[in-house]
């Protein structure tokens, strides 16, 4: 061999193998979604899947303790949340939240071990917060949440802060600059979006403000919907992130031929429809109201809080711990039902 | 066996080098600059020979244009990165001019607003009719018909119809591709989210259609002149005047193959306007998403054309509607 | 007989793959040999069951009719006629009459004396269907990954496939493909036309030259590739549009299970960066 073909042979050989290492290989796993022949259908990786079966496995639930006995408010002060329980259920929920959120620190994590009861950590008074969101969740979000229901755990999965949470990002500066405005998008390397150079933040138009998700026209012929080409990229990079965050493609929820048609969808969209409005609620009703009494240094670049979007909970997993239904073994985070009519106003923000 | 099929010239003969037909017009013929090299490689797959080319007034006029829109772009995304060269590798792809905000409307926004691609495109489209022109010009000067140009034209249509007819049209620059690698894929995309599918727009089924047949008619026409070549079959000029044995071949051989055939000359006329209506149908199909049709999926369901399949689930309603509507709305919560 | 004037002396015996004599004459002005019969015969049997299974469909609306792939749970096992078994049965002669047409032309290029060419670039036509319908389906273990039979309906496949991997442009493969596309039907423009002005010249003009056309583009362009390089790169920039396109399709799912843009985290994460 020349001299010459040798390098040709060198470049090949190594170019296909840098080609090779992006790429995975069969068997792959399969599940058909839609009608056969229409190409709805789950690809997954079952090897992907085995090495992350860890982060979905449920933790075993606490051995269950005698529903009577006296009230944790004759043992414990300042119980605002949780003084319905009594002593037993308490304690147990109390070391269930230990071993989901702070398994390292313990206790000490939320209270002053000199005295349980003053809310002088911050991580206390979140801690409460969380709870009532949870039952919240629970209680009026079981559109999103079925009958299986969440805990500390769906979250935080044994981390203070849950490890998949988003920050706004910082707005390029264009005041002042002739050139460079990015119009926050076509950034590499943003997860938020998959790699892909789509508006990079998805989160804050829709998971925290309520703007119009839908874009396609809604009938056969122009009647007036303005919607811009800019805003249905802003709608794909959200739904990037939710396909992402559930480990499926986008016939999980749409026939892609229409994906705006309810008729052609398959029923998880309007679980993902409710639980878009679930996480806009808790981010606003629950998270940001928390940024006051959040150390500065736990705060994102724009000086917001770190806010739940769909891996939150989802983390690859399309039910979040494979479905593993944790919730009902605590009590404690049992949702407290609200008025529906508030629920409904809630829930109406249309799109 | 390969060496047969005449898939690379296996004996290069250097022969002098060619500054091209002399024309009656000195400046014409004075105006053919740089080279020309001859280049081994070129040879193995054509003619050796680079160069040389004839610039002229519209040919400068349209580099420097070109120079400037595309060097405005690039110093966008080299601010970008923070002038970093090796982010501006790194980040090529994702990188992008994008057009202004829908506000704007069709006024001009400041230049980091989206005025950057108002001159971007500007100074590429001036371009581009410049070259149009001097490909005109240069067709005419050497006594030529002017198909070439005519089907640039086509091209330049659909260019148009995408960054200037439909945006005009539609009363905003935000409708029009950005430039960039990934951008504008991803306009292509959000076009089709927004308008409802785009593979049931007619004009786009068309046009997908002629792209792949111009490639078939291509793959047909190269690989026939291929195999006739030892019978002289690239001399197509001739074999239209004067038909050879080549041309007998490469006609029988799709008269005896499908029961029909071209003629050296006709095969031409079909490979001209399958390529060229590519792009006609193409950018008809573009300017009518938003201007006469909004969503060309339930335009195919209104006029018949979109399948049905059979349901797998129970209806699946729009829960929007559902709670709009507090009479039906889940009581139970 | 349907004959041009000159064509009676190219008719002559010989030149066959396989059956002798057997086959070997014309019908009218279409050659037949034994792969004119075994095309036929797939051919027709195709058909046939093709508007037979669409007589027992829902719709004879030509946009509509839609003969799909078995259900996956099928795998690469055989479906009841009804449930799949139809496309089953389908593309199987298809593949037959396809590869059957291959070999005919190349009884055809014997006959003539032409090169293999054309049989060679259509072979990549038939590499592009059997990746779609067979290899990839195979790869991924169920028949129900092929494409649907229906104007409509594959299109909807496509587009299901595509967004099964969130954004089907950031493809690399897909995006060479697409580009080889573009650049190949540029390439005819240029060359059709090309061809078209020289032996149609301004009025008052006589035919031109091959030096003229070479001149026309080194003047425009700089380089003129020439009479024998068009066609070649024709093919090439052709034949590479194919196989990229089958190969675009062959590695989603079968070697990535992911959306498209996150494949580019490799070119981000090289060494070379930091």
């Amino acid at each position: 061999m020349s001299p010459n073909r040798n390098i040709l042979v060198a470049l090949l050989v190594s170019g296909a193998t840098l080609l090779l290492a992006g790429c995975e290989h069969p068997p792959v796993a399969h599940e058909q979604i839609g009608y056969r022949g229409t190409g709805m259908e789950r690809i997954v990786n079952p090897r992907t899947v085995a090495a992350n079966a860890a982060l979905h496995e449920a933790p075993e639930a606490a051995p269950a303790v005698p529903a009577d006995g006296p009230k944790a408010t004759l043992l414990y002060k300042n119980l605002q949340v949780l003084g319905d329980l009594n002593v037993a259920e308490f304690n147990r929920t109390m070391a269930a939240m230990t071993q989901w959120v702070a398994p390292e620190q313990g206790c000490a994590h939320c209270h002053n071990p000199a005295n349980f009861a003053e809310d002088s950590k911050y991580t206390k008074v979140v801690a409460r917060r969380m709870i009532q969101m949870t039952r919240q969740i629970n209680g009026n979000w079981q559109d999103h949440v079925k009958e299986t229901g969440v805990t500390c755990y769906t979250c935080h999965r044994g981390h203070n802060i849950p490890e998949k949470s988003w920050f706004a990002e910082r707005e390029v500066a264009t005041e002042g600059r002739l050139l460079g405005n990015n119009f926050g998008q076509n950034r590499a390397g943003m997860a938020s979006v998959a790699n892909a150079s789509l508006p990079y933040d998805p989160y804050t138009p829709y998971l925290l403000k309520a703007n119009e998700i839908r874009v396609a026209g809604t009938t056969a012929l122009p009647t007036g919907n303005k919607t811009s080409i800019k805003d249905a990229e802003a709608t794909h990079g959200l739904m990037i992130h939710m396909s992402d965050a559930l480990g499926v493609g986008c016939t999980w929820c749409h026939n892609t031929r229409a994906m705006a048609e309810w008729s052609q969808s398959t029923p998880q969209r309007v679980q993902a429809w409710f639980g878009i409005r679930m996480v806009r609620e808790i981010n606003n009703e629950y998270i940001v109201p928390l940024t006051a009494v959040t150390p500065p240094d736990h705060l994102g670049p724009t000086g917001d809080i770190a806010k739940a979007n769909c891996a939150t909970c989802h983390q690859g997993a399309n039910k979040p711990l494979n479905g593993a239904a944790m919730a009902k073994h605590y009590p404690a985070l049992a949702g407290a039902a609200k008025p529906a009519d508030t629920l409904a106003e809630r829930k109406a923000g249309k799109n | 066996m390969a060496e047969y099929q005449n898939l690379f010239t296996q004996v290069q003969v250097e022969g002098p080098t060619s500054m091209g037909i002399e024309l009656e017009n000195a400046r014409d013929n004075d105006e053919r600059t740089l080279g020309p090299v001859h280049l081994h490689l070129l040879g193995r797959l054509g003619n050796a020979q680079l160069g040389p080319i004839y610039l002229g007034f519209f040919g400068l006029a349209s580099v420097i244009f070109f120079t400037i829109g595309f060097t405005s772009i690039g110093w966008n995304y080299l601010v970008q990165v923070n002038y970093s060269p090796i982010q501006f590798v790194r980040q090529m792809f994702w990188l992008s001019v994008d057009p202004p905000a829908p506000s704007w409307g069709l006024h001009i926004p400041p230049l980091n607003q989206g005025g950057w691609w108002l001159f971007a495109g500007f100074f590429i489209t001036v371009s581009i009719l410049l070259w149009w022109v001097r490909m005109y010009r240069r067709a005419r000067a050497l006594g030529m018909g002017t198909h070439v140009c005519w089907a640039f034209a086509g091209a330049i249509w659909l260019y148009l119809v995408l960054g200037f007819f439909r945006p005009v049209l539609l009363g905003r620059w935000s409708e029009a591709v950005p430039f960039g690698i990934f951008s504008h894929l991803d306009w292509t995309t959000a076009f089709s989210l927004r308008y409802g599918n785009l593979f049931y727009n007619p004009f786009h089924m068309l046009s997908i259609a002629f792209l792949y047949g111009s490639v078939l008619l291509f793959a047909m026409h190269a690989a026939t002149i291929l195999a006739v070549s030892r019978f002289g079959g690239e001399r197509e000029i001739e074999q239209i005047v004067d038909r050879g044995t080549a041309s007998e071949r490469a006609a029988l051989f799709w008269r005896w193959t499908m029961g029909f055939n071209a003629t050296m000359e006709s095969i031409h006329r079909w490979a001209w306007w399958f390529a060229v209506l590519t792009c006609v149908t193409g950018g008809i199909g573009i300017l009518l998403t938003g201007t006469v049709v909004d969503n060309w999926y339930l335009w195919s369901v209104k006029h018949g054309v979109a399948p049905s399949y059979p349901e797998l689930w129970g209806p699946v309603i729009d829960p929007a509607a559902v709670q709009s509507a507090p009479a039906v709305a889940p009581a139970a919560h | 007989m349907a004959m041009l004037s000159f064509e009676r002396k190219y008719r002559v015996r010989g030149g066959t793959l396989l059956g002798g004599d057997l086959f070997d004459f014309w019908v009218g002005p279409f050659y037949v040999g034994i792969f004119g019969v075994t095309t036929i015969f797939f051919a027709f049997l195709g058909t046939a069951l093709l508007l037979y299974a669409a007589s027992l469909g829902p719709t004879w609306n030509i946009w509509q009719i839609n003969i799909a792939p078995p259900d996956l749970k099928y795998g690469l096992g055989l479906a009841p006629l009804r449930e799949g078994g139809f496309w089953q049965v389908i593309t199987v002669c298809a593949v037959g009459a396809f590869v059957s047409w291959a070999l005919r032309e190349v009884e055809i290029c014997r006959k003539l004396g032409m090169g293999y060419h054309v049989p060679f670039a259509y072979s990549f036509a038939i590499l592009a269907y059997v990746t779609l319908e067979i290899v990839r389906p195979v790869l991924l273990g169920a028949w129900g990954h092929g494409f649907p039979y229906g104007i409509l309906s594959h299109l909807d496949w496509v587009s299901n496939v595509g967004y099964q991997f969130l954004h089907f442009h950031y493809n690399p493969a897909h995006m060479i493909a697409v580009s080889l596309f573009f650049t190949t039907t540029f390439a005819l423009a240029l060359h059709g036309a090309l061809i078209l002005s020289s032996t149609n010249p301004a009025r008052g003009e006589i035919v031109k030259t091959p030096e003229h056309e070479d001149t026309f583009f080194r003047d425009i362009i700089g380089y003129s590739i020439g009479t024998l390089g068009i066609h070649r790169l024709g093919l090439f920039l052709a034949l590479g549009a194919v196989f990229f396109s089958a190969v675009c399709i062959v590695i989603s799912g079968p070697f990535w299970t992911q959306g498209w843009p996150a494949w580019w985290g490799w070119w981000l994460r090289l060494p070379i960066w930091s």
